[in-house]
């Protein structure tokens, strides 16, 4: 149909110039043209038509219509049926959809107006989270303020400490703390948390003051209980006293306690030492020695040297963290303290001996260990400390009681002078205070003393000595001729000197006996050369000839100086000059000393030649009017020195 | 930490013994200072020093006194021997008097010391081996026969110091360990520091009675 309302087609467009007046032509001619091998739709429709027209009969020519439509209604119906299903599902599925649909708008409109009703409470949420964050923080910052500002529990439990006083090795950390908190409260305090600043302080203060008293408690105790021969300095007693050095107050107290103990300690050591010994009597106690009075005191001295030690030690052990400045000061004091306590024991022991008067030598030489001992000990301890003051006391002691036994010595000699013997050699009593002198200066010589001191005591002893022995000399002399007394005197002075010269520090005195001994020397000389003056009969002669003067005339007028006498005492002379030594007066054969008898020999021959020479110048003076002085004096002056000497 | 050497168990107390000049006091100074003292002045009466070793894990003090070998002191030093748990006895091998006066030395040890002190003989200056005047076999001999612990040293190089004083600290420890040095004698020349866990916590049994005390 739509093809004859539609001329325009192509063939149309050809055919309406061939016949267009003729449809029926066209049409035909359409038909013929119709290539029905080309018509897809036409040969299905064919083929669709072969499978049921099976028969062509009339039959069937006339029923192909009403088959084919029959089939198109079968076909039609199958059809229907078929998309009835598929009708219904998609209706059940629109209702579904539309139950959805309904049901989501429902959703959407109840989540709309949740969230109309959550928004305010989201907001509300959001602000408490900021809040909750700057809270956070906030405690944070407090933590950690409370951290630096305030004692953790351990920490303030520890400082309490236990009930049984017990001193934990974390308290002085503790201690630390709170010292630290304390002085972080001044940073506090310049910022505008002065408040807090000073409120810590104060409880801080408080810990503190509670810690310190407890330490001290502590400490007091442990120093107490230091009285054993052996007990430990622990770590943890000097950082106590390292601690308590910020209350100084405690700190001495705890010092003191210490000393009180170990001076009970020392005390008791010392008596044990002199009267127990060690333990199966070796070493043996001090005291069994008490008859020997030098191994007695020394053994005594010895062991307060060693106490001292180490009394010193442990003190320096106690107090080694304990700041440089204050120890040397404190030990010095805490040790004089300690070492008080053995004075007295040991003073009452050396006075006993002292009193017991051992002799001089023995007293002499306690006061030299003394005087060892007091410089000894005194390289540990200070000056001031009371056991120095002890030693020198009982060394002053010794050494007065040493010098009134001298002295009662001394006086003795002089209360009792005696005459000297036949042989005017020293006396007895010469020969044993000497030989004590000796005894005394020996014993300085292996005493440990510096020399200044040895020097000034050796000056001192001499004199207590020498001067009373001089004095008893002259005493003992003074009834004798004077030849007799010269040469006692220089026996006497003769011994002295070879006491001493073998000692150091007696120049002085050597000096002053040597002076004496030269006055003796000369008075034996002059009584030598008139000796043998006398013996040959020319002293008269020889002091005549010398109290002559030319004024008084010729010398042979004098009386008794005419030639004959003159030549006869010249004469006489000769006798000497044969035998020279059989001149010698008897004392001076009793002298000791060689070079003394020497000197005095020598110096008595030449007076006796300068006599000579004066006689032998006066008689050959024309003045004097000898006829032939020659054969008078034979001899010139150097003729006779050449003899004697 | 600096408290550590105060940390000892006990002190030994030494003496060290001989003649004039054959170094006492050198050895010693060595010990403690591991150092030669070249020009050493005489010793005037005693000298003490000091130190700690250790024996058997045990922190041990020792405090050695250093006696004048000069005769005349002879009467201060002795009163030193009282209490020493051990005596260094030293001569010198290139000085053979200092060795025949060893007897004399050993004499004053035995009857002045107690029967356990430790005796050690030293002979010093084994550096001056081309001087030697006494053989070590002799003074080895001597040694055996008098029951001593001998060595050769040298002060002046340190041969040997160490080891003298330390094996004598050694003899001294075991001579407490088999208990036939009675600490609890007044003067063994030992002293014992109680117990070394004091040294963190305090003995307890010390403690209640102070507590209470207000003082």
């Amino acid at each position: 149909m739509s093809s004859k309302s539609t001329p325009a087609t192509p063939e149309g467009g050809i055919e309406t110039s061939q016949g267009s007046s003729n449809p029926l032509s066209r049409k035909l001619n359409k038909i013929l043209e119709t290539r029905l091998e080309n018509d897809k739709d036409a040969l299905e429709a064919l083929k669709a038509l072969s499978t049921f027209f099976t028969d062509n009969n009339l039959r069937s020519r006339r029923k192909l219509r009403g088959d084919i439509e029959r089939r198109s209604l079968a076909i039609s119906e199958q059809f229907a049926d078929a998309f009835s299903v598929v009708t219904d599902q998609l209706d059940s599925i629109n209702q579904d959809v539309e139950a959805m649909n309904n049901s989501c708008q429902d959703m959407t409109k109840r989540l709309e107006l949740a969230r109309d009703q959550t928004s305010d409470l989201i907001n509300k949420t959001t602000d408490l989270q900021k809040e909750g964050q700057r809270l956070d923080m906030r405690a944070r910052v407090a933590d950690a303020f409370l951290a630096k500002y305030q004692l953790k529990p351990e920490e303030a439990r520890v400082l309490r400490g236990t009930r049984d006083g017990q001193l934990q090795e974390n308290f002085f950390h503790s201690l630390t703390r709170i010292k630290q908190i304390h002085n972080d409260c001044k940073v506090l305090l310049r910022t505008n948390q002065q408040t807090a600043g000073l409120e810590i302080m104060e409880s801080m203060a408080l810990h503190q003051e509670t810690a310190y008293e407890r330490l001290y408690r502590w400490t007091q105790g442990e120093c107490r209980s230091m009285t054993g021969d052996s007990f430990e300095v622990t770590l943890l007693h000097c950082k106590a006293m390292e601690a308590l050095q910020d209350r100084p107050v405690l700190f001495r107290y705890a010092l003191d306690e210490f000393g009180t103990a170990r001076r009970t300690a020392m005390v008791r050591g010392f008596i044990d030492a002199l009267t127990r010994g060690g333990r199966g009597g070796t070493p043996r106690p001090i005291e069994l020695h008490s008859h020997d009075p030098m191994r007695y005191v020394g053994d005594m001295l010895a062991w307060l040297h060693q106490a001292s030690a180490s009394e010193k030690e442990h003190l320096d052990a106690l107090l080694r963290l304990a700041s440089a400045q204050s120890r040397e000061e404190e030990i010095q004091e805490i040790l004089s303290h300690i070492t008080e306590g053995i004075c007295r024991p040991f003073k009452v022991r050396v006075e006993q001996v002292i009193v017991a008067e051992p002799g001089p030598v023995l007293l002499y030489k306690l006061t030299n260990i003394h005087k060892f001992y007091r410089y000894t000990i005194g390289q540990l301890l200070s000056k001031e400390a009371s056991l120095l003051a002890t030693l020198e006391e009982m060394e002053e002691f010794a050494q007065k009681v040493f010098f009134n036994a001298l002295n009662v010595k001394a006086s003795k000699l002089v209360d009792k002078v005696e005459l000297p013997p036949a042989d005017l050699g020293p006396t007895g009593s010469l020969t044993q205070t000497l030989s004590l002198l000796r005894e005394i200066l020996t014993s300085h010589d292996s005493s440990v003393v510096s020399m200044d001191t040895r020097q000034a005591d050796f000056a001192k002893i001499l004199g207590c000595v020498l001067d009373p022995l001089l004095q008893m000399c002259s005493l003992s002399a003074s009834k004798l001729n004077p030849s007799d007394m010269a040469a006692y005197m220089i026996n006497c002075l003769y011994a002295m000197q070879t006491t001493l010269s073998l000692y150091e520090y007696t120049d002085q005195r050597l000096e002053m006996l040597e002076a004496q001994v030269d006055a003796h020397v000369d008075t034996l000389v002059n009584e030598q050369a008139s000796f043998v003056l006398t013996r040959v009969g020319l002293l008269q002669i020889y002091s005549i000839a010398q109290q002559h003067l030319t004024t008084e005339g010729p010398l042979s007028s004098v009386h008794g100086m005419d030639s004959s006498s003159v030549r006869d005492g010249i004469n006489r002379f000769d006798s000497f000059l044969g035998s020279p030594d059989s001149f010698t007066m008897p004392q001076i054969k009793l002298l000791h000393s060689t070079t003394v008898r020497e000197k005095i020999h020598k110096r008595a021959v030449a007076l006796i030649c300068s006599a000579y020479e004066l006689l032998h110048t006066a008689i050959n003076h024309p003045a004097n009017d000898y006829t032939e002085p020659g054969s008078i004096v034979k001899r010139t002056p150097d003729q006779i020195k050449s003899l004697v000497s | 930490m600096a408290a550590g050497p105060y940390n000892y168990s006990y002190i030994f107390k030494y003496i060290i013994i001989g003649d004039m000049g054959v170094g006492k006091s050198c050895l010693l100074h060595q010990f403690t200072e591991k150092k030669f003292m070249a020009d050493c002045p005489h010793t005037i009466g005693v000298e003490f020093g000091t130190r700690i070793i250790e024996v058997s894990g045990q922190k041990i003090k020792l405090q050695i006194w250093d006696t004048a070998g000069q005769e005349r002191f002879r009467a201060v030093t002795r009163s030193y021997y009282r209490g020493a748990a051990g005596a260094l006895m030293v001569y010198d091998i290139t000085r053979r008097s200092t060795y025949n006066h060893l007897s004399s030395w050993l004499t004053d040890a035995r009857n002045l010391t107690n029967p356990n002190t430790v005796i050690f003989l030293i002979g010093n200056k084994s550096d001056l081996e081309a001087q030697r005047d006494v053989t070590y076999e002799e003074a080895k001999q001597f040694a055996e026969e008098n029951g001593l612990l001998f060595l050769e040293a040298s002060a002046k190089t340190g041969d040997h110091v160490e080891e003298a004083f330390l094996d004598t600290a050694k003899k001294i420890y075991q001579n407490i360990q088999d208990g036939s040095l009675d600490l609890n004698a007044a003067e063994s020349g030992v002293q014992h520091k109680p117990a070394a866990p004091r040294s963190n916590q305090l003995n307890t049994d010390q403690q209640p009675g102070k507590e209470g005390c207000a003082c």
